[in-house]
């Protein structure tokens, strides 16, 4: 008896740990960003926007188009909410910009990797970054409050 | 004979392609026989870095030559804006430096030449800072982008030293 429940035991441990180390997928990180205290949502959510960008990075290697594209959606609509988030809180302005600059800049050297016909959604996420990162500078000086 | 309105839509046509112009500009801070060195250099790190510090070093150049100019009258605006191609520059060099650290590429010698450049830029950088007390209302327009370039370049360059002990300290144990 006593070894059933030392044995039960466990396995309940052992598949609680399976569970636990588990990566979190993105819907998850997501839903976990927008839970948060609004002064934590920018990190949270440009954690997101790197996390599909090396993955957009990565699926373009790999001739997956059509699902970079759909990671760098991602990109563009997690960097927008870290940016909303980073305005409302007054929080992370600087460090958000700083991440927005990376991220264009890595865009930027994916863009020349690819084929003329594969550019144009590349560079639009890399300039709407841009803007971005503008507004973000105008509100750190004061010109978008 | 073009009409008034003729000659301002020629205006504005002119202007808008102007924009246009620069924005493309804007849009890569690499030139097309750039991009085209890049290209070739492929994936191979010691040959694309060194591309990379020779773009910035380029970049860092053009600054000086036009800061010593005394024909230059948008002073400020060109500071900011060859400032700003030096960072995106060296952002995307940092960049491809943690894709190869990704792909566990060796980046001994690279980095050595990378940390070499990091303190030419450094010191360069230092040294136009503190040039630019005789004009506070020049300095006023690019004081934030400096601060974040010489932050930036200063960073890198603690990164990149630590980076290139731990790769010396996981290729002595690959030796042993």
């Amino acid at each position: 008896m006593r070894f059933q429940i030392l044995m039960s035991a466990v396995l309940l441990a052992t598949s609680f740990q399976a569970f636990a180390s588990k990566p979190e997928t993105v819907p998850e990180m997501i839903a976990r960003a927008e839970a948060a205290k609004l002064e934590d949502r920018p990190a949270l959510f440009v954690e997101i926007a790197w996390r599909q960008l090396r993955s957009a990075d990565q699926l373009y290697t790999v001739g997956k188009v059509e699902d970079a594209q759909t990671d760098l959606k991602d990109v563009v609509s997690c960097s927008e909410k870290a940016h909303d988030a980073s305005i409302q809180s007054g929080k992370r302005l600087k460090n958000t910009e700083i991440e927005f600059r990376k991220m264009a800049a890595k865009l930027r050297d994916i863009k020349r990797s690819l084929n003329f016909d594969d550019q144009a959604p590349v560079q639009a996420a890399a300039d709407r970054l841009e803007n971005l990162r503008t507004d973000l500078l105008s509100h750190m000086f004061g010109k978008g409050k | 004979m073009i009409s008034a309105s003729g000659k301002l839509a020629r205006v504005v046509l002119t202007i808008s392609l102007l924009s246009t112009a620069w924005a493309q500009r804007r849009r890569d801070p690499l030139n097309p026989p750039e991009a085209d060195q890049l290209r070739d250099a492929a994936q191979e790190p010691s040959e694309r870095l060194k591309l990379y510090i020779e773009f910035a070093r380029t970049r860092l150049a053009s600054l000086e030559q036009m800061r010593a100019d005394p024909k230059i009258t948008d002073r400020a605006q060109q500071t900011h804006d060859r400032l700003q191609n030096f960072l995106d520059v060296y952002d995307e060099m940092n960049d491809n430096i943690d894709t190869f650290v990704e792909r566990k590429a060796d980046l001994r010698k690279p980095l050595k030449a990378v940390i070499e450049a990091d303190t030419e830029f450094q010191s360069k950088l230092r040294a136009l800072k503190s040039s630019l007390d005789a004009d506070k209302n020049e300095i006023k327009q690019y004081d934030f982008l400096l601060t974040s370039v010489v932050e930036t370049v200063d960073s890198s360059l603690v990164d990149h030293r630590q980076l290139l002990n731990e790769q010396e300290e996981a290729a002595k144990h690959k030796k042993k």
